[in-house]
């Protein structure tokens, strides 16, 4: 059954997901394109998360303890929970995120050309369904071949840490993933959310 | 922070000297994934051939043409064909005459020494909480030599790592002699590549 068309258009992926496994729950201030992304946590977090953060939320739906990767699974974070941006490695769960609007992100893993290759093969190339690259620091050494085969949108995920890595990435990609210490330095070093108050990235009870 | 340490204890061995003594001069190994490549490889600079598909259980004609042509062969455990990545799959490799096993598997690197080979650790790094356990893992496994994917990204990873005193090579996306030039400078004593115009790259030129 397909659900695409009953939802409106997907929502577009924001440049900086910061990462969040909900001990430690954050809200990157306005100024910062961004969302949060759920990982290794609790299916309870997901959902919590999901009742209560301000921002845009996306799901690496592998890593959630308790939680499937079936269509029950799938359906119950894009419909039920309203999270529209689901990261995976399977290629069935990705493609039925994007039949009911979602949008998702088939994570391969570019550790050489040959495993990339490879990793690629299975991915659906279809609309509503993008790629997350991991580690994303290997984006910008990739060749215009390699990079022109990766669907979009794109997503840089792991081993950033300095703004000129990050800048990098985002030169190519439409977004990256950022644990929190990184991203509130890229934020200050960009001169972005430098305000008296300090933090960039506020501490919120999400639990 | 920092980066590589002085060789462990272990360098000692006078096999794994000579595989270090080889990088050198000639610090980029051909990484091949079928006979085509092999010919070439053999033909190079390359001071080692490092073998990542194909089949395991037919290695030994291979391993006997790259000791005719002065390489060493290094097999990898995980990707070769027939074999698994245990105890009786190490001992197969290297009985095939392989000089060096690769691995990701931690458990293994005593029994390939055990073997009379040089155990070398792959290590696929993705993800910034793989770095920690990673450390942990080697401290436990004291592999010979460790393999570090993507290798490209080398120097910014090793600024997140603490001191751990094992050589590295770096594999994955170094394909050009700026990208050797830079790992190398990073600390890696090799690269591993599929790239041919490196194989016959020398790093004093």
């Amino acid at each position: 059954m397909t659900f695409a068309g009953t939802l409106p258009a997907r929502r577009p992926l924001p440049r900086i997901l910061v990462a969040d496994d909900g001990r430690h729950p954050i809200e990157p201030a306005v100024e910062l394109d961004h969302g949060l992304l759920l990982r290794d946590t609790d299916l309870s977090v997901v959902v919590a998360r999901a009742a209560s953060a301000p921002i845009q939320l996306a799901v690496d739906i592998d890593t959630v303890r308790g939680l499937g990767a079936d269509e029950a699974a799938v359906e119950f974070i894009v419909r039920r929970l309203g999270i529209e941006i689901v990261l995976t490695r399977r290629s069935a769960t990705a493609l039925h995120a994007a039949e009911l609007g979602g949008l998702a992100l088939l994570h391969v893993l570019a550790f050489d050309s040959t495993g990339l290759h490879r990793s690629l093969d299975g991915h659906p190339r279809t609309a509503g369904v993008g790629t997350v690259v991991s580690p994303g620091l290997v984006l910008s050494h990739m060749s215009d071949g390699e990079l022109a085969s990766l669907s979009r949108p794109i997503l840089g995920y792991g081993l950033m840490t300095e703004p000129d890595d990050i800048d990098g990435c985002l030169a190519i990609a439409d977004g990256v993933v950022l644990r929190p210490d990184p991203a509130r330095h890229y934020a200050s070093m960009r001169g972005i959310g430098a305000r008296p108050e300090g933090n960039v990235l506020t501490t919120v009870d999400a639990r | 922070m920092t980066t590589l340490a002085q060789p462990r204890p272990a360098l000692a061995q006078p096999r794994l000297v000579a595989f270090i003594d080889r990088l050198a001069t000639s610090p980029c190994c051909a990484a091949i994934v079928g006979e085509g490549p092999l010919t070439a490889a053999l033909a190079s600079r390359v001071p080692i051939v490092f073998i990542l598909r194909g089949n395991g259980l037919e290695l030994a004609p291979i391993v006997e043409r790259a000791h005719e042509a002065g390489k060493l062969i290094a097999a990898h455990l995980d990707l070769v064909d027939g074999l698994r990545a245990d105890h009786r799959g190490v001992a197969w490799l290297a009985r095939s005459g392989v000089d060096a096993i690769i691995t990701s598997h931690g458990q293994l690197m005593q029994a390939i020494r055990d073997e009379g080979a040089i155990a070398i650790q792959r290590l696929l790094l993705s993800r910034r909480s793989h770095l920690d356990t990673a450390i942990t893992a080697l401290s436990r496994s004291a592999p010979d030599i460790v393999e570090i994917l993507p290798g490209v990204i080398l120097p910014q990873v090793l600024k997140l790592m603490p001191e751990f005193g094992v050589p590295v090579l770096a594999g994955g996306f170094v394909r050009t002699v700026e990208d050797a030039r830079t790992v190398l400078a990073a600390g890696a004593v090799g690269v591993t590549t599929s790239s041919p115009v490196l194989w016959d790259w020398e790093a004093s030129l």
